[in-house]
């Protein structure tokens, strides 16, 4: 196999240098985690429940995040109807919300799927935990991730809006 | 005509060998650095040369074809981006042709153009962290081994920019839906795509310098070779059928997506070893940036789903029906069979089963293998490039 003898290698391994020598001078190729601002506009990573434009907490507790998960992560506990002060109109609410970060595979159906646009995605990825329980988002950490984390480019209805703009042109 | 060595057997029964030589049976894997996943190969060694050869995958299991019987057909997308987890964007692709097909759907132009360019990146990709790998797996001879690597992610790392810049996810990206694409092309994606091919590009020079280093070829030429009418029986497909010298590729033969509005040209190479292989990989990395190229000025404008966007759980329901879609992806052809759920199972399938391209490459191992040193080993598997989440889903 190996009859290949010779002065040969003298060259091959020259042209080796050669390659890694002008890659010597040329930027790093490693980075570190990469802090949200860097990262594309559309970078998708955690979730923020978040408020209306009256300032009422904007999830109805319609579930349909809850349906559509195929992990099964969501978990929408659905409150009674109350009178929207804003509004005037009857609205549904939500007494508890439970997002467990663990399995959720970032698929962005639930907020795909959200009529009134109340679960959104962030940009900041989760950092490790040091217990499970860090990892599941309750109620409170996903509103308070609403102020606290960036949120990203889209919402349900930014999502239709990109898929079917046929609307816009009728209109 | 060239000589094949002589079709090794299998199965024959380890016992018969030689009483006198001294045998050893010797396990690799199930956690080896170059398995690309989990896998078992149980070798039998006479010396150092392999007289037998028994894989055993499974250790990957995640059960794919029967949770695919119980989401429905908006819910199985995320969950196909995870069995090849070296070319998400294709397997994505595959379900949602089945899907199509078995619905009726009607895919935009503009979704089909997209779909080819994005099938084409992530075949750059995915080519590329196979040659990482494959030549660490081969050897800390080559440039240091690690070095290759560092390269090749360096590019491919631009490449998963473009990703994340289109669907907001660097890997599972859940891009596609029944009739369409979820996520249409930022402003300004196109030049960047430009760019990074014009990146990439002089790279496939360097890669190409491999092939007249003296350490590369001795440790590939002639190692595995898989004669073509072998590699026909046992129904490989992709990159490791066409180094065998089999002129075959769905995407010019049976075109599915855009495929049919320009002329692919396919990597051919009658080596049939380790050589061959590689040979034909970074030949179709070129063809890939030639295709993007051709593709980037035939995106049209309109709609990107024909169907209407994704709103319910149950918005897709199929009559019974079955339907059989191949398409190419990096590894070769990715097949889903899928029966339709009829009127009981409403939006979700009867049954779906996928057919890997890894799972037949794997089949080639206790046919190469024997005949070869114990380092081979690598090489050989390095070169099929089965992905073991594939094999086992
Ligand atoms: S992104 Fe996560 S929580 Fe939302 S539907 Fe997908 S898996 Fe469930
Ligand atoms: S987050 Fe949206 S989809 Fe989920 S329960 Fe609340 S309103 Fe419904």
């Amino acid at each position: 196999m190996s009859s290949r003898v010779g002065l040969n290698w003298i060259w091959q391994s020259a042209k080796a240098m050669i390659v890694t020598g002008k890659h010597l001078f040329e930027p790093r190729t490693t980075e570190g985690l990469r802090p949200a601002e860097s990262r594309a506009p559309r970078y998708r990573a955690s979730f923020a429940l978040v408020h209306n434009e009256h300032g009422e907490e904007a999830c109805i507790g319609c579930k349909l995040c809850e349906k559509i998960c195929p992990s099964d992560v969501i978990t929408v506990v659905g409150g009674p109807k109350e009178l929207s002060e804003a509004t005037g109109k009857k609205r549904g609410t939500c007494t508890d919300f439970v997002l467990d970060l663990q399995a959720c595979i970032i698929c962005e159906l639930c907020v795909q799927v959200c009529p009134v646009d109340a679960i959104l995605m962030v940009r900041e990825q989760e950092v490790p935990g040091y217990s499970r329980e860090d990892l599941v988002l309750t109620m409170d950490k996903l509103y308070a991730n609403e102020h606290d984390k960036a949120l990203y480019w889209g919402s349900g209805s930014a999502l239709m809006e990109m898929q079917n703009p046929k609307k816009e042109a009728s209109s | 005509m060239t000589e094949f060595p002589p079709r090794v057997d299998p199965h024959f029964d380890i016992e018969e060998y030689d009483p006198e030589a001294d045998l050893m049976a010797l396990n690799m894997g199930p956690q080896h650095p170059s398995t690309h996943g989990v896998m078992r190969i149980k070798l039998f060694l006479d010396g150092e040369t392999i007289v037998k050869a028994v894989p055993y995958p499974g250790y990957l299991h995640r059960g794919v074809e029967k949770l695919c019987e119980k989401l429905t057909y908006v819910q199985i997308t995320p969950i196909f981006d995870k069995h090849d987890y070296v070319a998400p964007m294709t397997n994505e692709q595959a379900i949602n042709l089945a899907f199509e097909k078995l619905l009726g759907l009607e895919v935009p132009l503009r979704a089909r153009v997209l779909r080819t360019i994005l099938a084409e990146l992530q075949r750059i990709a995915s080519h590329l962290l196979w040659l990482g790998t494959f030549t660490l797996d081969i050897g800390g001879t080559i440039g240091g081994g690690a070095s290759m690597m560092m390269y090749t992610f360096r590019e491919r790392e631009m490449i998963l920019d473009l990703f994340e810049a289109l669907t907001g996810c660097r890997f599972h990206y859940n891009t596609h839906c029944p009739g369409g694409n979820r996520h249409d092309v930022p402003e300004g994606w196109e030049t960047v795509v430009k760019a990074v091919l014009d990146a990439i590009e002089p790279r496939f020079d360097e890669y190409e310098a491999l092939c007249d280093n003296d350490i590369f070829l001795v440790r590939t030429e002639g190692i595995g070779v898989l004669p073509p009418d072998l590699a026909l029986e046992l129904g490989q497909t992709g990159p490791v059928l066409r180094a065998s010298g089999v002129d075959h590729d769905l995407r010019r033969d049976a075109p599915y997506h855009a495929y049919d509005l320009v002329d692919v040209r396919v990597a051919v190479d009658d080596g049939c070893d380790s050589l061959a292989r590689y040979k034909v990989r970074v030949a179709e990395m070129r063809e890939s940036v030639r295709l993007v190229r051709l593709l980037l000025p035939m995106l049209p404008q309109g709609p990107i789903v024909g169907s209407k966007p994704i709103k319910s759980l149950i918005q897709f329901k199929a009559a019974a029906g079955q339907v059989y879609v191949g398409m190419e992806t990096p590894r070769g052809e990715l097949g889903t069979y899928l029966i339709g759920g009829g009127d009981q199972r409403g939006a979700a399938p009867y049954r779906c089963k996928i057919r890997p391209p890894s799972l037949h490459a794997m089949a080639a191992l206790p046919y190469l293998l024997p005949g070869h040193f114990l380092s081979d080993v690598v090489t050989v598997l390095g070169s099929l490039d089965p992905i073991m989440g594939e094999v086992d889903r």
